[in-house]
């Protein structure tokens, strides 16, 4: 058989936390594709931080081999992301793909974004086999999960495998479905060349990595190589695929799915989503691409240590090479120095990025309260488009303000309805519908501005459900609303970074909560310090922080005077992770305590 | 030049106290003494001249009175003592009486200072001192008889359970018993004493800073009013009785420091011995030879503890320009310093949060 009918191209797609990583690791064992001895939990998940959370955030493709009715069949997995703000990295992915497996939960059944996912990837015409896992659990009920994905989804489940990644049962019958199931790749090996760039990291040794899908020809080192979006060229100086750690191959050719390096220097010139071809032959069309994703949340991030910025200008520009959903530019705060406005798929993505740039990057940031864009419409006709509260012109200047909402879908258990609506409501959202899709399950659908999602949302829905409930959102354009910049007056003067946009009914307690917030975090000073929340000139709250009455070393005993010396060093060491305003010395944590302002409450 | 002795002996550990002390040491006084002789009778500093001796401790009055006599006898025979030297020594009110204070005077003693603390038994208990209020101001009574003029006493503030009108009286009851001088000390909870524990632990509640506060600046402006002068943050003296030993580790003197955990200070390095019986007999020292950017925070942090404050011209002979610290133009201009020809004095009101101020004030 001809190796094109003997490859399998598929990824797995689940919501979140129902053993997506666990049956990729399980695949990765039992193909022995990696020695027991070598795996270690969730293999796939390469970041700390993944591995940590529990997430994938990055897509790693794996080629495994595995023997059936005596063929020897060349399994590429593609691992997807699983939360609502990768959905456009799970996109990306599935477009190298043939099939996906659809993981559900024996106990949990159908989620938001098991829907989600499997939507998307009907979309892409992948063939979808539902896998039930789990069954392990003593409250595991596969056959009624099964019912709820021909229900709900409108897949056939009957034939789905029920196992347990944990455990290992019935991981052999994944693999047979994924060979009998899935469609082999189609394309032309003698083909000109065509393949998706569809994810790129940075090597240190070998410079930008792309991650490729071969749809026709076929691709070797020393092949010139054109970008068809960019227009570089490039040498190709290696290829191979993932097994999933690097493994240098002669030749990848149509249906393969592996990786490119030809010595890419600058990490922005390699685009996702860009087809590659050869340079002397190159092929009629390119490929679709991918559509540039807007982001939806934004916020400041400045270094802790304003010398640092170069730094995190690198930090970003890494980044942003195998995430092209990351959007930034320089800023410049009175309080904080300089830094960037970055823009986010939404708040894990936001706590992601910044996580990732503190750990693999040692940078320590401040980073200010999320923001979404507003469409201000002045009064000279002029339409503008703010994402940094400071940015906004004064009252007068505006006509009015419009601000993006969300179609928000709601999976909560019937009990806590009212809870959940009675907490879009106080979101100011506007109600669409309720749906039972089963005994114990409601949908219950919102309109919400995004705005208040990333506020607080996420937290307050799960304390009100126990954490039962699940959310899924979609952006739904704009709506004109009635919305104000609350600023923060420290001593009198303006903290540029701790302004927030709010809607006018919510101004005063979130004024209110936010200058109570800060007199508990700002250490005192030498003197009182009003701490004022402001609407233009009018101040809607004050809290006072009383002068600092403590602050000296005791005896010095004996003549010990290196010690207290080097006392006073620490705290003048600390003093540089703080930011100053007029005179008032305010620690970073400060800038990051708003974003969590319901704590305590 | 100054010389400090460590006697490192105590009959029982307070609660608070992380120093080099050590109760039902018997066994090590011999072998200490012995040491001690020999760590003077090797000093390269041999044959200066010192008009300052301090022995501290630990408790050096609950050492045999021959023991103080032996180590001064040693000074003596290494060092040039001048005529008008300062000796001062620590004493414990429980642990001295008339004979003993007679025979420390007659050895050239002539300063006392008593780890008083508080007059107030039930506070005394708590925190784990031997002697009572009257035991206390008996002492100071008997030290007069033995001809000691230069008397001073600890205090403790921010004690659980103190009240300002506790540690007025007491003030009051020691100027009247004839104290020359009061060193005022904030209760420090150090990781390393009993206290941490059992604050920790919530079995004893201190006072609150503001509380705390409030108990000294009380104690400040009552010692003011009867004639005490404030020249260190915790120092107070009547007269010409401040305490010249101490005042030369605020200034920048120089001064040898012998025993277990005792510092130095001699040609820019500091020295500090170590704090265990072991590791002191074998010598081990830990040692730093002060670089500029040091030499400078310590003159700006010590000066500004006491009335004298530090020179402009010094820091800048040690190449800071404190003028260019924008920190210490706004500190003049709203009255925290004072400036007064090349000298900069911290303004007292502000001796609270001196640490702020300084830290803000470094190189």
């Amino acid at each position: 058989m001809e190796k094109l009918k003997r490859t399998r191209n598929f990824c797995i797609v689940a919501h979140i936390d129902h053993g997506k990583s666990t049956l990729a690791d399980r695949l990765i064992e039992r193909t022995g594709t990696l020695a027991k001895r070598d795996m270690q939990a969730q293999l796939l998940d390469s970041m700390e931080l993944e591995r940590e959370k529990g997430i994938t955030i990055k897509l790693t493709p794996t080629r495994m081999k595995y023997n059936y009715d005596g063929e020897e069949y060349i399994l590429n997995l593609i691992d997807t992301p699983g939360h609502v703000d990768f959905t456009y990295e799970v996109s990306r992915s599935l477009q190298a793909c043939e099939g996906a497996i659809l993981i559900v939960d024996a106990s949990q059944g159908v989620e938001a974004q098991t829907l989600a996912n499997a939507y998307l990837a009907i979309d892409n015409n992948l063939e979808i086999l539902p896998v039930i896992n789990k069954i392990d659990l003593p409250s595991a009920r596969p056959e009624e999960v099964k019912g709820e994905i021909e229900d709900i989804i409108g897949v056939p489940a009957g034939h789905a495998p029920c196992i347990s990644a944990k455990d290992g049962t019935n991981i052999d019958s994944v693999l047979e479905m994924i060979v009998k199931e899935f469609p082999s790749p189609k394309g032309d090996k003698e083909g000109k060349l065509k393949c998706l760039i569809f994810d790129s990291y940075y090597d240190n040794f070998k410079g930008a990595i792309c991650l490729v899908r071969i749809i026709d020809g076929t691709v070797k080192q020393g092949d010139k190589i054109l970008m068809m979006q960019t227009g570089k060229t490039y040498d190709v100086t290696e290829v191979g695929f993932f097994v999933p750690n690097m493994k240098v191959s002669e030749v990848l050719e149509a249906g393969d799915v592996g990786y490119i390096a030809a010595s890419i220097k600058t990490i922005s010139d390699v685009a996702v989503g860009d087809t590659v071809t050869h340079l002397n032959s190159p092929c009629e069309q390119p490929l679709a691409g991918y559509k540039k994703v807007q982001p939806v949340v934004y916020c400041g991030v400045f270094p802790v240590d304003g010398a640092k910025y170069n730094e995190l200008k690198d930090a970003l520009e890494k980044l942003k090479l195998n995430d092209a959903s990351l959007e930034y530019q320089p800023e410049v705060s009175d309080a904080l120095g300089f830094g960037f406005r970055c823009g986010f798929l939404g708040l894990l993505h936001l706590e992601i990025i910044t996580q990732r740039i503190e750990r693999e990057f040692n940078l320590d940031l401040i980073t200010t309260a999320p923001s979404v864009y507003y469409k201000v419409h002045k009064t000279s006709g002029e339409i503008i488009e703010i994402s940094n509260p400071s940015d906004l012109p004064s009252p007068v200047e505006i006509e009015y303000i419009e601000e993006p909402s969300v179609k928000a879908n709601i999976f909560t258990p019937p009990e806590y309805v009212g809870a959940v609506m009675e907490l879009c409501q106080n979101k100011r959202g506007e109600y669409k519908g309720l749906t039972y899709l089963d005994k114990s399950r409601v949908r219950v659908d919102y309109i919400l501005p995004l705005g208040e999602i990333v506020y607080d949302f996420f937290d307050s829905l799960k304390s009100r459900t126990k954490g039962y409930a699940s959310f899924d959102y979609a952006m739904s354009g704009f709506t004109r609303s009635d919305l104000v910049r609350v600023d923060i007056l420290l001593n009198g003067e303006k903290c540029d970074a701790l302004s927030i946009i709010v809607h006018k009914d919510s101004a005063y307690s979130r004024g209110r909560v936010l200058t109570e917030k800060l007199k508990k975090i700002i250490p005192r000073q030498l003197f009182e310090v009003p701490i004022q929340a402001a609407i233009g000139n009018k101040v809607i709250a004050r809290e006072t922080l009383s002068a600092m009455r403590k602050d000296v070393l005791a005896k010095c005993y004996g003549g010990d005077i290196t010690r207290k010396r080097k006392l006073l060093e620490k705290q003048k060491e600390g003093k540089k992770r703080m930011r100053r305003i007029g005179s008032v010395e305010i620690p970073s944590e400060a800038f990051m305590s708003i974003l969590k302002l319901d704590d305590d409450e | 030049m100054a010389i400090y002795l460590h006697i490192p002996f105590c009959e029982s550990k307070c609660i608070y106290c992380d120093f080099a002390s050590f109760c039902n040491a018997e066994n090590e006084k011999v072998r200490y003494l012995k040491s001690l002789n020999a760590e003077i009778d090797n000093s390269p500093y041999k044959g200066r001249e010192i008009d300052t001796i301090y022995i501290g401790g630990g408790t050096p009055s609950c050492v045999k009175e021959e023991y103080i006599e032996e180590l001064l006898s040693t000074l003596r025979k290494n060092f040039v003592f001048s005529n008008n030297i300062e000796i001062s020594m620590e004493c414990n009110p429980n642990s001295v009486n008339l004979e003993k204070l007679k025979k420390y005077r007659s050895l050239g003693l002539n300063r006392i200072s008593f780890g008083v603390q508080s007059l107030h038994d039930a506070l005394l208990k708590k925190i784990g001192r031997l002697h009572n209020g009257e035991i206390a101001l008996q002492a100071i009574k008997m030290a007069q008889r033995a001809g000691f003029e230069n008397i001073n006493a600890d205090l403790l503030i921010g004690l659980p359970n103190s009240t300002i009108e506790g540690i007025i009286d007491d003030a009051g009851k020691l100027i009247q018993a004839g104290i020359t001088h009061i060193s005022a000390y904030m209760l420090q909870v150090e990781e390393g004493a009993k206290l941490y524990a059992l604050v920790k632990s919530g079995k004893i509640f201190l006072p609150t800073d503001d509380e705390s506060v409030a108990q000294y600046e009380a104690l400040v402006s009552f010692l003011e009013k009867k004639g005490f002068i404030r020249y260190e943050i915790s120092n107070f003296a009547k007269g010409q009785h401040e305490c010249r030993h101490n005042l030369k580790y605020w200034s920048g003197a120089e001064y040898l420091g012998f025993g277990l955990g005792a510092h130095s200070y001699v040609e820019g390095v500091r020295k500090a011995n170590a704090r265990t019986f072991e590791g002191y007999y074998k010598g081990e020292i830990f040692m730093e030879k002060l670089t500029p950017k040091e030499s400078i925070e310590e003159m700006i942090m010590l000066g500004l503890r006491c009335r004298l404050g530090f020179s402009k011209a010094k820091l800048f002979k040690h190449g800071y320009k404190i003028e260019n610290n924008i920190n210490f133009k706004t500190y003049l201009s709203k009255g925290i310093l004072t400036e007064n020809g090349d000298r900069v004095h911290l303004n007292p009101s502000y001796y609270g949060t001196s640490n702020y101020i300084i830290a803000n004030l470094l190189p």
